[in-house]
């Protein structure tokens, strides 16, 4: 009895680390192909303009109103807290380090999650499924150049530049609350801000933009990848890949967190 | 004669069989296009012209924006073979044709239409021994 426990233990955490090794490797076999040259083909880059358009153009409408609605509540929130505990002089670095630092990139890469991430991985599972991978790799066509590149690198503009622009909205309605709460101008508002932002700032926005990018993206590509051979193995992997997905965006977040505080 | 055992034998083949059927997210230019595209290096443009071309061959232009279910399976069949030209392998390989077309009765207009597009590669067809009354008197030799 207590020898199969410990058997069952052992076997657990060898496939766990197996899988991990696998997903690790997997991870550095795409780094290299993005900085290979002879990836970037006529057909990778035609899949990579449309993925692009998919994921960060087609979003914007959706997204501008979304910043604008969550990004106004959340920022009002924000100055009126700090009005209240007499913070005012610190507006400036509260704002920036939510906006720009916190909330821009979490919230972009929560809402690629939900609506890229899960329409990658099911469409990455049906091609495994409909053994259309398979076509691919019988005509020799890299599926890492031709499915997966494209969609990572189309993942991690989407995050960075829908970040930046979730940023700005952010923080052009964050003038209409100071101006409600503290009765500032525009000009006073603009200068304080910019006396508040760093380098610093904007680095972490395109690390963590880059980092949300890749795990939004790759997660997904790779989950949809180990799909079983039947239909009902994808909506399993869509589940599996999403719960990977939240996790690894938390852990980029507590990370980032974490380098900051240090 | 098992397929595997053929196979082995040949050193490069393009396959068409239903372990290998078109990319469904592209349409049947896309699909042909492919493979000039990624070998040959080819503008998007400059292989879809091509792909069009064969198409016309044999009266299939029409198909050419549709996706996989807009066309029938002989249609899709077509596609297949085109695209398995546009590779670099000199041998193309068909299993089981009937198992891919369906309702397919005459074997002959498939050859004729293979006959227009390709110029220069081998064709190899694998049927099941219980099809073979399908290929008698058919332009095609039968090898057991």
């Amino acid at each position: 009895m207590i020898v199969k426990f410990i058997e069952s233990i052992g076997d657990k955490t060898l496939g766990t680390l197996s899988s991990f090794y696998e997903a690790l490797k997997f991870t550095f076999i795409c780094l290299a192909h993005m900085v290979t040259p002879s990836s970037y083909n006529p057909a990778m880059r035609m899949v990579l303009t449309k993925q692009i358009y998919f994921t960060a153009v087609t979003i914007i409408p959706l997204f501008v109103m979304m910043a604008f609605i969550f990004g106004s509540v959340i920022i009002g929130v924000v100055i009126a807290l700090a009005t209240q505990y007499n913070l005012q002089d610190k507006i400036g670095s509260i704002i920036i380090t939510f906006v720009i630092d916190e909330f821009s990139p979490f919230f972009t890469a929560l809402l690629i999650s939900l609506r890229s991430g899960t329409a990658i991985n099911t469409e990455i599972a049906v091609m495994n499924v409909n053994k259309e991978l398979n076509t691919l790799r019988q005509y020799k066509i890299d599926l890492i150049d031709y499915l997966f590149l494209p969609r990572i690198i189309s993942g991690i503009i989407s995050i960075t530049s829908l970040s930046i622009i979730f940023a700005l909205i952010m923080l052009s309605s964050g003038y209409v609350f100071t101006l409600l709460y503290m009765n500032m101008d525009l000009h006073t508002y603009k200068t304080i801000l910019i006396n508040a932002i760093e380098v610093k700032d904007l680095i972490i926005l395109l690390l963590k933009s880059l980092a949300f990018g890749f795990a939004t993206m790759l997660i997904p590509i790779y989950s949809g990848l180990k799909a079983g051979a039947a239909y009902t193995a994808i909506p399993i992997s869509v589940l599996n890949g999403m719960v990977k997905l939240f996790i690894a965006i938390f852990l980029i977040e507590v990370l980032s967190l974490l380098i900051q505080s240090l | 004669m098992e397929i595997g055992q053929y196979t082995d034998t040949l050193e490069d083949y393009s396959l068409i069989s239903k372990d290998t059927p078109l990319i469904s997210n592209l349409n049947m230019l896309e699909n042909i296009a492919l493979i000039k595209e990624v070998h040959e290096l080819l503008s998007i443009e400059k292989a879809e012209n091509i792909a069009k071309e064969s198409l016309e061959k044999i009266g299939l232009s029409h198909i050419g924006l549709n996706r996989l279910n807009q066309c029938s399976s002989l249609e899709v069949f077509y596609v297949m073979f085109i695209r398995a030209l546009m590779s670099r392998d000199m041998n193309v390989i068909i299993t089981t044709p009937f198992f891919l077309i369906s309702n397919l009765r005459d074997i002959q207009p498939i050859l004729d239409n293979i006959e227009i597009l390709n110029t220069h590669k081998n064709i190899f067809i694998f049927d099941n021994i219980t099809n073979k009354s399908h290929y008698e008197g058919s332009s095609c030799p039968i090898v057991k």
